[in-house]
């Protein structure tokens, strides 16, 4: 077992690598540079040639592109991911601000999807095609279907523009006494997160549903029946335990992709985390900050399928470590 | 030779010899069963008419402004009014439709074939050939796909429904790759696809006659789950500025010109029909998704 995970860790490294070679490289490939774009465009540099040209040997981009790479990892490797081109600070502070929002964001949907999917999903399956299961079944169809930004608008007009309850940008209050204790954060967190998590509330109702259904129709819970169980041992004991094992599997894939599907939402709520900054610095040629939320973003994901499929194999002892 | 008669006929109670059905005419016939799924047929096949047959419902064109009306709430000139650069809203709607219908169906079938072909190739050979397909779906599933489309833009210089379609796909079909292996890595352990090897049935007769049929439900499914998931995505790509632009009418364009405070609380009708098509395709393909999945697999229903 721990042999295996240090084996999938080490494992991660070229996937990394081949990730962060060809963003670099078309990164680079995309015409402009930051440089032109910051200072070019300002009138009041003069000389703005002649500034663009220093700025740009400076940052090492006249470097031939494998040099450049090789500088990044050396310097990655000391924990330095470089200096924004545009904010002029260390990217590893601008990741440190973006970081935690996006993960307070995700972590919070995500025990949302959890603690209502699975109860539900369970408990549809278990009075299958009874009232309740209609009926959230057609609601769970229903918020599936509506696109988290579509979303976001709908409740962004209910809850911000005509009732007025709940703040629709930006993490904290600004310029009140109670700006940016707990309250306000919550406050502030409750609608981006609802947006995030509803349309996988629904997903993963959906995908307990029909797993909890597909376990009931196994031999093993009919003997389970047959040999005269209670049916709610039966359904913790029996049905449970295998129809949790593909929830568990989305559940890795989903840490990273909450993150990356963060990124619209963040836009939509200007909530200042990782897909502001991604979009921000791509627009902008920021190539440092480019390659570390890129470099972020796999890690992400990469740990989290890695978590997916340690869980699966400590399940589901069909399932081997290889 | 009695096998196979009780194989291909089965005997009512009664003693009237029913012909047997292909399994596809039973599916079907199980689908026009389910009245959700005939209801979404409906309205999708209602939805592709008015957008395809724009024309036959708005004399407007969606690219010619009127400079002398914009900003007008409903009128009979203007069924929905028209937005602050005096389009006509009605045939914005129509037309933009058009746009997200191709994408999202263009980029759903695309998807799922090579997805398909990637996952079943993946997830039937196993051993090495598994492990190298999927280490190079861990780095596409993890390319970003804001950094993807960026570079694409600048590169070619253009931002319309080719490119949109090709980055969705390029950054899509990783995940039903995945899905997909994980479907045929079930199924080769299954008794019938052990008994067809068994009895010496050859790899693609394997894959083709056995593991193929049995996908079918699930592809039915996930085509209609990513069709539903690509009207969403190109409608919020636009939306945030990265999709389709905004000269070219689409629904996620529409909603992005009408997010701002004045038109959301003040202009429901530049805003909530395009939110309302959004919604509704959606709905209508994911009920025929569902209808689909019940349809090849009787036994998901109780």
């Amino acid at each position: 077992m721990t042999s295996y995970v240090i084996r999938r860790l080490l494992g991660l490294i070229p996937t990394l690598f081949i990730i962060t070679v060809i963003v670099f490289s078309l990164m680079h490939l995309m015409p402009g540079n930051a440089f032109q774009a910051l200072i070019g465009l300002n009138p009041h540099i003069k000389d703005a040639a002649k500034v663009i040209a220093q700025r740009t040997a400076n940052a090492g981009l006249n470097l031939s592109w494998p040099k450049q790479y090789v500088n990044w990892i050396v310097n990655l490797l000391h924990g330095n991911l470089g200096t924004s081109f545009e904010f002029q600070e260390p990217v590893t502070t601008l990741i440190g601000i973006a970081l935690p929002n996006t993960v307070t964001l995700a972590l919070t949907a995500e025990l949302i999807i959890l603690m209502i999917g699975i109860p539900v999903g369970v408990f549809q399956a278990n009075r299958v095609n009874k009232g309740f299961d209609i009926s959230t079944s057609l609601v769970a169809v229903f918020l599936y279907s509506v696109p988290g930004f579509v979303f976001a608008l709908f409740l962004i007009f209910l809850f911000s523009f005509t009732l007025n309850w709940l703040p629709s940008m930006g993490t904290v209050t600004a310029a009140v006494p109670w700006s940016g204790n707990l309250g306000d954060r919550i406050q502030h967190l409750i609608l981006p997160a609802t947006t995030l998590a509803l349309p996988s509330v629904a997903y993963y109702t959906r995908l307990m549903r029909a797993n909890t259904l597909q376990v009931f129709f196994q031999d093993y819970v009919r003997t389970a029946r047959a040999k005269g169980l209670h049916s709610t041992r039966v359904l913790f004991r029996h049905v449970l335990r295998n129809a949790i094992i593909p929830i568990t599997t989305q559940f890795g894939f989903d840490i990273g992709g909450l993150v990356g599907g963060a990124v619209i939402l963040e836009q939509i709520f200007t909530w200042p985390g990782m897909g502001e900054l991604t979009i921000n610095a791509n627009l902008n040629r920021d190539y440092p900050v480019i390659l570390a939320t890129t470099l972020i973003f796999a890690v992400m994901v990469l740990l989290g399928n890695l978590f997916a499929d340690i869980l699966l194999a400590s399940m589901d002892p069909r399932v081997r470590y290889n | 030779m009695a096998a196979s008669v009780v194989s291909n006929a089965g005997v009512k109670s009664g003693g009237t010899v029913l012909k047997g059905k292909p399994p596809s005419r039973l599916a079907f016939e199980r689908f026009m069963r389910n009245p959700l799924a005939v209801a979404g047929s409906i309205i999708l096949l209602a939805i592709i008419f008015i957008t395809v047959g724009a024309p036959l419902f708005t004399h407007y064109s969606p690219s010619v402004i009127d400079i002398m009306n914009t900003n007008a709430p409903p009128s009979a000139a203007h069924p929905l009014g028209t937005d602050p650069s005096g389009y006509d809203n009605l045939a914005r709607l129509l037309y933009g439709g058009r746009v997200d219908l191709t994408v999202a169906f263009s980029a759903g079938v695309m998807t799922l074939v090579i997805g398909t072909i990637y996952g079943g190739i993946s997830g039937y050979f196993g051993g090495w050939i598994d492990n190298l397909m999927m280490r190079f779906v861990d780095v596409m599933l993890n390319f970003p796909f804001v950094v993807f489309i960026l570079f694409l833009e600048a590169v070619f210089n253009t931002s319309g429904e080719l490119l949109l379609i090709t980055v969705v796909v390029l950054t899509s079909w990783p995940a039903s790759g995945r899905f997909m292996r994980g479907v045929f890595i079930q199924l080769r352990q299954q008794d019938f696809v052990i008994g067809a090897t068994t009895i010496g049935a050859g790899t693609w007769r394997t894959i083709f006659r056995h593991m193929l049929p049995n996908t079918v439900g699930t592809l039915s499914v996930l085509v209609s789950f990513a069709v539903a998931g690509y009207v969403g995505l190109e409608a919020a790509l636009t939306f945030i500025g990265l999709g389709l632009p905004l000269s070219v009418a689409s629904w996620g364009g529409m909603l992005s010109e009408a997010s701002n405070y004045t038109a959301m609380t003040t202009q429901p009708y530049l805003w909530l029909p395009p939110a309302i098509m959004i919604v509704l395709t959606i709905l209508s393909v994911n009920f025929i998704g569902d209808g689909l999945r019940d349809a090849f697999d009787p036994q998901m229903r109780s």
